[in-house]
């Protein structure tokens, strides 16, 4: 598989603070790749990046055989590729409806998509009318991911769908990441390494600012001494809440 | 759920109640005729302060930018527009300039797939574009040396003492013999401008082929528009002032605003952009920007201070009976409630409900607005949308001086036309906009409502017990600071 992004060792300033030290990646078309880290690694960081949010100094970034680093944040995201930040960032004064109203790149997108997106999150259809601050943590969750998908995106930046989920809501949050992913490419950062390691077929390790390790995501799954070194948590405790 | 949308009404319920029970107090302390006085001098204040703070909040909220030329923009939206109204000579002059220049600096995004392909050394990039804007430059000075808008803007003068007969005014410009090379010269520097934005030799630049045509047909339309612009620029002044007084005030009313919109655009692209890192120095920036345009305006139009005459549906002599004998008579003043009261001034209350429904409408149901209201919350998660926030910011700048102009030009038959008209008004948009809260225009609209009333009741107490009439300028503040002790985000506020 050809891969549709690629990080070629790229640094990353927040301020002064020197956060991506090297990272390093490629995210073959149509996987779901997964990186992993402890809180910190910059995990976030490297995402902000690839969309120029936190552009990077030094390094390399193609997406589709573009070069993107250095452009800027709309362009980039007008390239296809779609953003889920973390803490379910929606608009809160906005509608349902709004907030999906305002990620289509052409007239028409949303009313293309609705289908689609209501299959996967029936809730939605629902709460139509109401503002994003009515919404319940895992109702806003599910916004940010529709959201993401109104227009035609090739990839899919996925910040801790799960985070601050309730069990139920994290199954139906993974299918409906599973059926997203027959479209298109997923890059996914999880901290509850069960989701991560039963959605993702490749995996990245990021370790203070730097991609550490890589490989097959079942590889990983059998090798605990990777696991705690470099994320410190056991399996069964059901990963990282912060 | 329905405790949260209550809880966002409370202030609104408060402020009404507080707004009853004073009224009640006051009718029954001051009786009718001057309570009513009172009430309609409070709402063409507030009208004038929600015009200057519906600007400020709505570009504090989205950009954090404080607008400190606001005033100053309101004062430049009053010259011109009165300019327009009394002797637009010197505005048909400088049009086909601007045009000219507008025309083909817009040309940016057909030099870029040219310009890129260059090789030019990165080391000479910077450089090469640091040169071409100073040749732009120097080429626009050339274009407009010896052009004498200064003894232009003097007609002004004449032409306020003429109102009788303004088109003895409209006064004799260069031919265009002569004039004919101004527009191409500033047009050309306008282009080496372009040539210079498109970053030549800079490769990493994305290069946009789909809308070429739409750049193309801008450019035309715009060429076309300088075209036009130069050929009317003797015949146009004295159509203008041959036209229906009533339908040229209107005009002078989009002219007004619609320059200060301009100017506003001009203001950002080019001043604020650069500096949205560093937020102290927009502060300093926005203050200098508002010298400078009391400058400039003093060395056009001298120091002295116009007054502009009111449209004539405002001026018929008499007293209307009430306001449907207005609309017939079109009197100076109109009787509501047994008090004589100027129409004019219920022409400006009226500009300032027009202002809040289509703020409102335009908020609530365009896309712009939408995107307004997003980026007041996370201006980043906008922009990895795919929408381009910096061009938003551009839009929303220029909306909010085009109505701090609109309220100038509006206030200029009510209020001396002068350099610092504005500044006084900027002070209360200022608290106007704290006690609304940053970035809600309806918090805007009660903010200057309050405010309207509270110097005109604190005027008449002033007056009432021959207090000093500072009471009713402190009354504004005291608002405000009570405000802050309750709500340190303002009515509405949404920031922190």
């Amino acid at each position: 598989m050809e891969p549709i992004l690629v990080l070629d060792s790229i640094h990353t300033f927040i301020g002064q603070f020197h956060i991506l030290e090297g990272v390093s990646l490629e995210v073959p078309l149509g996987s779901i790749t997964v990186l992993l880290g402890r809180n910190g690694a910059g995990k976030t960081t490297t995402l902000k990046s690839i969309l120029g949010l936190t552009p990077p100094r030094h390094g390399k970034a193609i997406f589709d055989t573009q070069e993107i680093q250095g452009k800027r944040a709309y362009d980039i995201a007008n390239l296809g590729i779609g953003y889920v930040p973390e803490h379910r960032a929606i608009f809160r004064n906005l509608s349902v409806l709004e907030n999906l109203k305002i990620a289509e790149k052409n007239r028409g997108d949303l009313e293309r998509k609705s289908e689609f997106i209501f299959n996967l999150f029936p809730d939605l259809k629902r709460l139509y009318r109401l503002p994003g601050n009515h919404l319940s943590g895992g109702q806003q969750q599910m916004l940010a991911v529709a959201r993401a998908l109104v227009a035609d995106n090739k990839l899919l930046l996925i910040d801790e769908p799960s985070e601050g989920l309730a069990p139920i809501l994290i199954e139906q949050m993974m299918e409906a990441i599973k059926e997203l992913s027959k479209t298109t490419t997923i890059l996914l950062v999880e901290q509850n390494f069960i989701m991560a390691s039963q959605l993702g077929q490749f995996y990245y390790i990021i370790d203070d600012g730097k991609t550490v390790e890589r490989g097959l995501m079942p590889d990983l799954v059998n090798n605990e001494e990777l696991i705690k070194r470099y994320l410190g948590v056991g399996i069964s405790a059901g990963g990282g809440e912060n | 759920m329905r405790k949260d949308s209550l809880r966002q009404a409370v202030p609104a319920f408060v402020v009404a109640a507080l707004i009853l029970v004073l009224s009640l107090v006051a009718i029954r302390y001051m009786g009718q005729e001057s309570f009513v006085r009172t009430t309609l001098s409070g709402l063409t204040l507030g009208a004038l302060y929600f015009m200057v703070a519906a600007g400020l909040t709505i570009i504090f909220g989205l950009m954090d930018v404080l607008n400190f030329a606001h005033g100053a923009m309101f004062m430049m939206g009053a010259y011109i527009g009165w300019q327009f109204y009394t002797n637009p000579t010197f505005l048909f002059g400088l049009l086909p300039l601007i045009l000219a220049f507008i025309c083909t600096l817009s040309t940016t995004s057909l030099w870029i797939p040219i310009t890129t392909k260059w090789n030019v050394p990165e080391a000479w990039q910077a450089r090469l574009r640091n040169l071409l804007i100073l040749l732009g430059l120097a080429l626009m000075v050339l274009g407009f040396l010896k052009l004498d808008i200064l003894s232009l803007a003097k007609t002004a003068l004449v032409a306020a003492m003429n109102i009788g007969n303004p088109l003895a005014e409209a006064s004799p410009q260069e031919p265009l013999s002569m004039f004919w090379w101004r527009p191409v010269l500033v047009g050309l520097g306008g282009l080496v401008l372009a040539i210079a934005s498109s970053r030549p030799g800079d490769k990493t630049q994305i290069i946009r082929t789909e809308k070429r045509w739409q750049e193309w047909a801008k450019f035309g339309a715009l060429a076309v528009l300088t075209v036009v612009a130069v050929i009317v620029r003797e015949s146009g002044p004295i159509a203008v002032l041959t036209m229906n007084e009533n339908l040229r005030f209107v005009l002078a009313l989009i002219v007004g605003a619609g320059a200060g919109a301009g100017l506003g655009a001009v203001v950002e692209v080019s001043l604020i952009r650069p500096l949205y890192a560093r937020p102290f120095y927009i502060v300093l920036v926005t203050l200098g920007i508002g010298y400078v345009l009391r400058e400039v305006v003093q060395l056009l139009w001298t120091p002295v201070a116009y007054a502009m005459s009111r449209p004539p549906a405002f001026s018929q002599p008499g007293k209307a009976e009430n306001l449907m004998a207005w609309f017939s008579g079109q009197n100076v003043t109109v009787d509501i409630l047994g008090v004589t009261f100027p129409s004019y001034r219920l022409f400006i209350i009226l500009l300032g409900i027009l202002m809040l429904i289509a703020l409102a409408i335009l908020m609530r149901y365009s896309r712009l607005g939408m995107i307004i209201r997003a980026g007041v919350q996370d201006r980043n998660m906008v922009e990895a949308l795919g929408i381009n926030v910096r061009r938003v910011f551009s839009i929303v700048f220029s909306l909010g001086i085009g109505l701090a102009a609109l309220g100038g030009i509006g206030a200029a038959p009510f209020i001396p036309v002068q350099p610092n008209m504005g500044d006084a008004y900027q002070l209360q948009g200022f608290i106007v906009v704290v006690i609304g809260g940053m970035g809600s225009y309806g918090g805007a609209a009660i903010g200057a409502l309050l405010l309207g009333m509270a110097r005109a009741f604190g005027d008449f107490i002033a007056l009432k017990f021959s207090l000093s009439p500072a009471i009713a300028e402190a009354s504004t503040v005291i608002i405000m600071v009570i405000v802050l002790l309750v709500r340190p985000s303002g009515l509405f506020g949404k920031k922190d």
